[in-house]
């Protein structure tokens, strides 16, 4: 989905990274423009505080700036940089509430609510569908919603999810896989084909 | 390209790029269009993960150019002013990077001061005081909490058959019934604790800033909140002490019977006393119940229990005319008050039981075999 935004023949992330490595400004400021956007939507999916938010973001690139020595050379940067304002979010959480033990990033939860395509849909049983669809995916539990907005929203991969919800990947894979598959019980099989069905359930086997 | 003949899920589609741009867009550069329509079974698909893709819209607010270039100039102030306070002075840059880590020291201050402030207590002021309430609050079992506030210890029964005994001014808080691997209770004052065996539930004693650690065994702890020091001392078996992680991670201490062990609190150090009569002040406290022996070579029955009231301060009341002539060889040093009976009354044989209340104690028996 975000692909339209980046203009055509843009550097690849991996070159840019490694140029932001060895003090490159302009490279900075590209992935800077390129991903400020995405991690402040995920950042506001995580925190109701938007000012907060922004803050985490300018402080994940700031220390991406400066300790670019000690990054590691080949990382998924978008990963990497969701990953940052995701630890950084929970720390905040962490130190919003001081005898709070739990310093692992589960203690923050996913607050995003899935919204619907409005200009897209022209008639009323569509609209109806996608109303209890779109009902059924938001009671979903927050961390099956958190792996499907970073499957198909942030575009990440399933390894990628596991390692920033710090699960491994059976269990990023099952996150996926069961919200989706509780969508189609609930929805009675009227909206999914059998098929799809089937090989659902075999996945999950 | 012609990956998309292989997808059989909805989760395939969602997750192509070009998909999502047809869905979202229209823009149809690989003729998604003409490829659905091939097929009726795969235009069913189709037809599913649109309408999810509808209904699972990311309300991605567009943050303008503009807005970008303003954060992007506020994130390269933010370098720059780290970097010159990096340089400026090096123990500078550790505070100033390190704030975070400051600030949680500053609120652990506040709040040992403010429980300083509700216990009004001599402990001088420290930034490591871990007191019972704290401890408390830390566990949301559900706990029962016992309070002796009489001027004799007192006895209590846990879940698992361990007793404690509970000195006056003391209070052990503690799960109904035990729950889960662990077997943790949390104790302000002095108590001495014989545990029963069992490998797989670790019992923990939470005391002020330590965690004692056993499987079974038993072993005192002395752990007020307005003393200096808290101690633990060993009968039997053997205890493993740390401190609290709320306040460090100390490395674990292994104490054998006859050792104790002292936490001095204002400066978080475990001393070790390998001989406890060189150690004239835990000698005086010495109870009853660590000094009576428990090993039995052909003694009395109402002997026995006459050993187990002034170890335990309990009231035994069992029929002293069909017990009298009944003698017992038996080792009951290692096991809690429950079990001790349990042992005796197995060995008395005939139909013979026991009944705790509290204090007392009723045994009926039809006499010894």
């Amino acid at each position: 989905m975000k692909s339209q935004i980046l203009p055509p023949f843009t550097l690849e992330d991996n070159t840019l990274w490694k140029n932001l490595k060895s003090g490159d400004e302009k490279s900075f400021s590209l992935l800077f423009e390129r991903y400020y956007t995405d991690l402040i939507s995920y950042g506001n999916s995580l925190s109701p505080f938007s000012e907060k938010v922004q803050d985490c973001v300018q402080d994940v690139f700031t220390d991406v700036w400066l300790y670019r020595d000690s990054l590691q050379d080949s990382v998924v940067v978008k990963a990497y940089l969701l990953s940052s304002v995701r630890k950084r979010i929970a720390r905040l959480f962490q130190r919003d509430h001081i005898f709070r033990k739990t310093a692992s990033t589960d203690a923050i939860e996913f607050l995003f609510d899935f919204s619907i395509e409005h200009t897209l849909i022209d008639d009323e049983t569509t609209a109806e569908r996608v109303l209890h669809l779109n009902k059924l995916l938001n009671d979903l539990p927050p961390r099956q919603k958190e792996a499907l907005y970073l499957r198909y929203h942030q575009g990440l991969a399933i390894e990628q999810i596991a390692e920033m919800l710090e699960v491994n990947y059976q269990s990023a894979n099952n996150l996926l896989h069961r919200g989706l598959l509780s969508l189609r019980k609930e929805f009675q099989g009227n909206l999914f084909s059998a098929l799809a069905l089937f090989s659902g359930f075999s996945q999950l086997s | 390209m012609q990956k998309r003949n292989q997808y059989i899920e909805i989760e395939d589609f969602l997750a192509d790029e070009s998909f999502q741009l047809w869905i979202l867009t229209k823009t149809d550069e690989q003729g998604w269009e003409e490829w659905t329509v091939e097929n009726q079974q795969r235009a069913k698909l189709v037809e599913d993960a649109r309408l999810l893709l509808l209904a699972m819209r990311a309300g991605n607010k567009e943050i303008s150019p503009i807005e970008i270039q303003s954060a992007l100039q506020a994130t390269w102030k933010r370098i720059e002013e780290r970097e010159i306070s990096k340089k400026q002075n090096s123990k500078f840059s550790i505070i100033f990077l390190q704030k975070h880590w400051l600030s949680s020291v500053a609120a652990t201050l506040f709040f040992c001061f403010l429980s300083i402030w509700f216990y009004n207590n001599q402990i001088s002021p420290s930034n490591t005081v871990v007191t019972y309430n704290e401890l408390i609050e830390e566990n949301n079992e559900g706990l029962v909490e016992q309070t002796n506030n009489s001027d004799k210890p007192q006895i209590i029964t846990l879940s698992d058959g361990s007793s404690v005994l509970l000195q006056p001014k003391s209070k052990l808080s503690y799960p109904k019934i035990f729950t889960g691997n662990e077997r943790k209770v949390y104790l302000s004052g002095e108590g001495f604790f014989e545990i029963s065996k069992n490998p797989k539930k670790p019992f923990f004693v939470y005391a002020n800033e330590i965690v004692t650690r056993v499987v079974g065994t038993s072993f005192r702890i002395k752990a007020y909140s307005d003393q200096q020091n808290v101690e633990v001392l060993v009968r039997t078996g053997k205890v493993r002490v740390k401190s609290n992680e709320l306040i460090s991670n100390s490395d674990e201490i292994v104490l054998l019977p006859n050792q104790a062990l002292r936490f001095v609190r204002k400066e978080l150090v475990f001393n070790k006393i390998t001989d406890i009569t060189e150690d004239k002040s835990l000698i005086q406290n010495v109870g009853n119940i660590e000094q009576l022996s428990f090993e039995f070579t052909d003694i009395p029955v109402t002997q026995i229990f006459k050993t187990i009231e002034q170890a335990y301060l309990v009231n035994i009341d069992f029929p002293k005319d069909k017990l009298k002539d009944c003698h017992l060889t038996t080792s009951l040093s290692d096991q809690p008050l429950s079990e001790k009976l349990k042992i005796i009354c197995k060995s008395i044989g005939n139909n013979t039981n026991y009944e705790m209340n509290g204090n007392q104690i009723i045994i009926t028996s039809e006499g010894c075999n």
